[in-house]
């Protein structure tokens, strides 16, 4: 049985896209349109790679990413982040919410900058879960 | 001249001798002559104040002293002495300006009684005179204060930088200085008695000026305001503009209008107003990076699924691909639109139009995604509204704007307990201006993102916004002459406003 993946972007195109890309290489797609929604199909769905937009209406890309880094049971679920943003802003963002008391949460396994090419995205998949 | 030195002039010396003990006694300083030649002389050199002369002596007679004292100072008093039931000459004294009579034989009290009435009459005629004198130099003073000032004003109106135009309670121009002939384009002699302010202003301007009376009845002043004027060459130009009416005893007597020519402040204010927009592209094309990453994952996701459909022949794959490719061809149009609509300047186009029709239609164009995501949008709509002379682009695209962003702010809202809810209302404002104010509860914002939202290209929706949109939109009001403001809590909501002039259709 493949290995379930679950995408979280709240752009259509982007979720077709990666979607696409995980069907072709064997892998389960799930889709969720924001972070509420993504949080409740980690739970239900228990997958084994989350594909994550960051920047997302009410920021809650950064809260599921947040959240998932801190919870001791869905930590160990890794995460590939797919953005427009840089991943120097990205993680530039995340030092300064520690530093306004948050918790320091570690990086995600993979940080991928759009526009993101179909082959290297499925690389870094079968890198983290094979 | 001493009012208390008397000279009397008789032939009689014994007659001197009793006045002059009983006048001392009395407290005059007297003086003497027995005859009228020699009261004469006296009368020059000692300026006395009154004179007490006999009428008969030999020689010079009183009446002759008297004609001679009076040439000499008319201010003296002469008091004739006659003889006892000599009326005709008592008459003829007081013809040539003697002060009293008083008939021989001298008695004391009738003396005192003509002496206290000269020294009455002499106080009273000198302090006419000093008054006289006094008021002939205050007048004189009061002519030069006024010729200087006058001078003074013509100076300063000839070389105001304002135009300044006054007229009369007919309307007819009566005053036109340099600073109007420069904003008008009219030269004085065109002008002064010779046009009305009805030829020279426009109607809605004269109504203004009627209006303002009424605005403040105590001053008859008009606030300052921005108009546009016609000139002689028929070209519009900004002036600032305020006028007020001239009383005269509470009956309006003439008018004075004030223009300041705007002309250099408002090229210097389109010249600003260019290099910031060039300074924001610049900024845009940095942050615009991040909007064109996403629309180039998204061509590269849909040539994935087109290459994927073209190998397998797949042709759900193929349409599904293409589909993607022409949602980003869409997304880059609109991009580049607002890019080019944001630059380049353009001139609005006014037509007949119905402000709250454009409110409608584009309040049904975003009524699917507003259902969508479960905002409700409300129309409160100003029926005095009717048909307006306006550029519907500018309506329709700033409506449009401000309403998908009041969306996108319910969406972003954190507080996902409440109804949201977006109100869109008109107003009609003092029959030249229409109000349109978009009013959500959704997200607010913070100082700084307020700060941000008009100065540069500036977007917090990811890939929703080209972060253009609030600047095509404020660009597109104020080429309408329009204003638009905002106010926002962070939590609350947001209001924008959009206050746009109108012309009113003529038939």
């Amino acid at each position: 049985m493949g290995k379930k993946v679950l995408v979280v972007d709240d752009d259509p195109d982007v979720r077709l896209f990666s979607v696409t890309v995980l069907e072709e290489h064997g892998y389960i797609p799930i889709e969720a349109t924001n972070g509420e929604e993504g949080m409740e199909k980690i739970k239900q769905e228990k997958p084994d790679l989350l594909i994550l937009d960051i920047l997302m209406p009410r920021e809650s890309g950064i809260k599921l990413y947040r959240t998932l880094r801190t919870d001791t049971s869905l930590e160990h679920i890794p995460v590939i982040v797919v953005s427009g943003i840089a991943k120097k802003s990205f993680l530039r963002s995340q030092k300064a919410l520690a530093e306004f008391g948050g918790e320091i949460v570690p990086e995600p396994e993979a940080y991928l900058e759009k526009p993101v090419e179909p082959d290297v995205l499925a690389d870094n998949i079968k890198k983290i879960i094979g | 001249m001493d009012i208390n030195k008397i000279l009397v002039i008789d032939d009689e010396e014994a007659i001197i001798r009793v006045l002059s003990i009983s006048l001392k006694s009395d407290g005059f300083d007297v003086v003497t002559a027995t005859s009228g030649k020699e009261g004469l002389k006296v009368f020059q050199k000692e300026s006395p104040g009154i004179v007490l002369t006999d009428i008969k002596m030999p020689g010079m007679d009183g009446i002759e002293v008297l004609k001679k004292i009076k040439d000499i100072d008319s201010a003296a008093e002469v008091i004739i002495i006659t003889g006892h039931g000599d009326i005709d000459n008592a008459i003829e004294a007081l013809k040539y300006g003697a002060s009293d009579f008083i008939n021989k034989p001298i008695r004391d009290e009738v003396l005192t009684i003509a002496l206290e009435r000269a020294k009455e009459r002499f106080e009273i005629k000198r302090k006419l005179k000093n008054y006289t004198i006094n008021l002939e130099r205050e007048v004189k003073v009061a002519t030069t204060e006024l010729r200087r000032r006058s001078s003074f004003l013509a100076k300063l109106i000839k070389s105001s930088n304002d135009g300044i135009v006054a007229a009369d309670k007919d309307l007819k121009i009566v005053m036109f200085n340099p600073g109007a002939e420069h904003i008008f384009g009219y030269s004085q002699q065109d002008v002064i008695e010779r046009m009305s302010l009805n030829e020279l202003l426009s109607a809605d301007i004269i109504d203004l000026f009627e209006e303002g009376i009424h605005y403040d009845k105590t001053t008859g002043e008009l606030p300052w305001q921005d108009i546009d004027i016609t000139s002689d060459s028929g070209e519009k130009n900004p002036v600032r503009f305020a006028g007020t009416y001239l009383y005269e005893k509470k009956k309006v007597t003439g008018s004075v209008a004030f223009f300041q020519d705007l002309r250099e402040i408002r090229r210097l204010e389109n010249q600003l107003v260019r290099s910031e927009r060039l300074a924001a592209i610049g900024q845009t094309i940095a942050g615009m990076a991040h909007g064109v990453k996403n629309i180039l994952h998204g061509f590269k996701g849909g040539s994935y699924l087109v290459d994927i459909g073209i190998e397998r022949n797949d042709s759900i794959k193929l349409k599904k691909g293409w589909d993607m490719i022409q949602r980003n061809v869409e997304r880059t149009s609109s991009l580049v639109m607002d890019l080019l609509s944001y630059s380049k300047e353009r001139i609005p186009e006014y037509e007949k139009c119905y402000p709250n029709k454009i409110a409608v239609d584009v309040c049904e164009l975003l009524e699917n995604i507003a259902n969508e995501n479960h905002v409700e949008i409300i129309n409160d709509f100003d029926d005095s509204i009717s048909v307006v002379l306006m550029d519907p682009r500018t309506i329709h695209r700033s409506l449009m704007n401000i309403m998908t962003n009041a969306i996108d702010a319910c969406l972003f809202d954190e507080d996902t307990s409440k109804n949201w809810r977006i109100t869109l209302k008109t107003v009609q404002e003092n029959n030249r201006h229409i109000r349109f104010e978009i009013t959500d509860n959704g997200a607010g914002m913070r100082d700084e993102v307020k700060e941000k939202l008009f100065t540069s290209f500036f977007s917090t929706k990811g890939h929703r916004g080209t972060g253009l949109g609030l600047l095509v939109t404020r660009k597109m009001v104020e080429e309408h002459n329009g204003r638009i403001s905002v106010a926002s809590r962070l939590g609350e909501g947001t209001t924008f406003t959009i206050r746009l002039p109108y012309e009113m259709v003529k038939d």
